[in-house]
């Protein structure tokens, strides 16, 4: 069995200054300040195998995009090791970036003030991809997405649900090899969301990528992914495949209840945050 | 290692080309900053050197003319422009304190390298326009100019331009830190003002002063190359200035180096 990813013991914690309340604090805080240290992500050993999808769930602060950004190389562990396609990511080697991609739903990947086009032939030359052979990908998938008429607008001009399509093709167009995607969904209308999830769909389908997705949603996660990674306050509390997951938590429940599978995680992290 | 050179090359190539194209977004922003800027900055420090030869009384101050004056605030004015990047050095620091530089660096290429071929295409664009306002105006005028030697006085500003976004990028490291620093920016470039020769000619400094200064750096950022062009020095001060533009380069590179690796370290990865 292949492992894409393997992490050992792999922790995060974060310090953050804590000012009390009003002016003489803030006074104060120029030659004394505390600080507070917080577990972002307790120590975890994890192995995931090529070509899965994994949905990584947990509550608001739980460390799921902890998690994410320490395998995509944006943050550097405070202890603890892991490889990413044989790589440290934190490292940030080059053959280790051309090989990956994260997508982050509230954050723009792309540059602002120019239109896409003009992003892709810069990201053609960033990862050395031919041009023409950019500009054919670029035309498929924009045509998978239904965007093409807005690929030459400037993208500060563009809706919530066409930056998304956008910066997905900006994320796709070297064909990564391991795909963090944290939110892709955020925020957009039912309809835009049902259309990303299908793409994601059909794309993984035919090329193979290993992907790790964070969602609010779980129609994200229900439809794209084949294995569950619940982690909550820092911790992971479960990892296995989605089926057996709600398999052995409806065995828990009373036989005249039916709860659907966003109710079963809510109940499961619940549970597991009461517990911690 | 050809073929990675390549790489390197046209990838950085693409970034100075997103530097103009990004500029050229928003027209009159751009035409403001490379015309209209340089002719009243141009204009107000030729006022000021008249004012000070009317207040003066005298047709010389420290052994120079009212005419050498001008040509120096003249060309100064052009070279100061160059060796500025405050509006990318803020751009860097806003990258690393918001949390967008979140985007560069899953990429594979340096942030240095980002910035570096943006800051030169885009002054490289824009010299070439604001070239037109100092030599119109020194031949309108009958300015003492060596227009031969601009070229070559042009190359160490670029090279120095160089070591000005290496400080950029020591003072953006810090953003890792202290996450609010354009502060650092003004005053740094306050102190520029002075060392680089920009405010007056650093040869009417006492000879103590004088010594230290241009045996800096930053003298090499405006004075050396001004002086160069208005026949005050000869090239062997501009030999002295790309050796020592060199040297700093070098060290605070390193310097540079050792700060990003201690700020990337300790990042959050704010906002994503």
């Amino acid at each position: 069995m292949k492992y894409v990813i393997e992490t050992e013991n792999l922790s995060r914690v974060y310090k953050t200054y804590q000012k009390p309340e009003g002016l003489k604090n803030s006074i104060k805080g120029i030659w004394e300040r505390k600080y507070d240290s917080k577990v972002a992500l307790a120590p975890t050993s994890l192995k995931i195998e090529s070509g899965k999808i994994i949905g990584l769930v947990g509550a608001n602060g739980a460390g799921k995009t902890t998690l994410l950004k320490i395998l995509s190389g944006l943050v550097t562990p405070s202890s603890g090791q892991a490889t990413v396609l044989g790589y440290k990511p934190w490292e940030r080697k080059n053959d280790f970036l051309r090989q990956m991609s994260i997508l982050l739903g509230q954050k723009n990947q792309l540059w602002w003030d120019i239109s896409p086009v003009d992003s892709y032939a810069l990201l053609a030359r960033i990862y050395d991809l031919d041009i023409a052979a950019t500009r054919k990908k670029v035309d498929e998938l924009a045509t998978m997405l239904d965007c093409k008429h807005v690929l030459m607008t400037q993208l500060r001009r563009l809706s919530l649900g066409e930056r998304m399509k956008m910066e997905i093709i900006g994320a796709l167009l070297h064909d990564p090899k391991i795909l963090f995607l944290d939110e892709p969904t955020i925020g957009l209308d039912i309809v835009a969301q049902q259309n990303i999830r299908n793409f994601l769909t059909n794309y993984v389908k035919e090329k193979e990528p290993t992907v790790i997705l964070t969602s609010h949603y779980m129609d994200d996660i229900a439809t794209l992914a084949d294995s569950l990674l619940l982690i909550s306050k820092g911790n992971i509390v479960y990892q296995g495949t989605v089926d057996q997951f709600v398999a052995n938590t409806n065995s828990e429940l009373a036989h005249d209840e039916k709860v659907d599978f966003e109710e079963v995680i809510r109940r499961f992290l619940e549970t597991e945050s009461r517990i911690r | 290692m050809k073929k990675s050179f390549a790489v390197f090359l046209r990838r950085n190539l693409a970034f100075a080309n997103l530097a103009i194209v990004t500029n050229l977004e928003y027209r009159l922003n751009y035409f403001i900053d490379v015309l209209v800027q340089p002719i009243l900055t141009t204009g107000i420090e030729i006022l000021l050197w008249i004012a000070v030869f009317k207040g003066a009384k005298s047709t010389t101050i420290a052994g120079f003319s009212e005419n050498s004056y001008l040509s120096y605030a003249l060309w100064s004015a052009f070279f100061s422009r160059i060796v500025t990047s405050w509006m990318y050095e803020f751009r860097m620091i806003e990258e690393v304190s918001s949390g967008t530089i979140n985007s560069l660096i899953v990429r594979p290429m340096t942030f240095y390298e980002y910035y570096l071929s943006q800051l030169m295409g885009y002054k490289f664009v824009t010299t070439i326009i604001s070239l037109i306002v100092p030599v119109v105006a020194s031949l309108f005028f009958d300015l003492p100019t060596i227009l031969s030697r601009v070229p070559l006085a042009t190359l160490l500003a670029f090279y120095y331009l160089i070591l000005v976004h290496t400080i950029s990028f020591i003072v953006s490291s810090m953003a890792f830190h202290f996450t609010k620093i354009s502060s650092m920016t003004v005053a740094k470039n306050l102190l520029m003002w002075i060392l680089t020769g920009e405010l007056f000619p650093l040869d009417i400094l006492p000879p103590f002063w004088k010594s230290i200064v241009i045996g800096l750096p930053f003298a090499s950022g405006v004075f050396v190359p001004v002086a160069y062009i208005t026949g005050r020095v000869g090239i062997e001060s501009m030999y002295s200035g790309f050796i020592s533009v060199t040297i700093g380069i070098i060290v605070l590179n390193a310097i540079g180096a050792y700060m990003w690796k201690k700020g990337i370290d300790s990042y959050v990865g704010t906002g994503a």
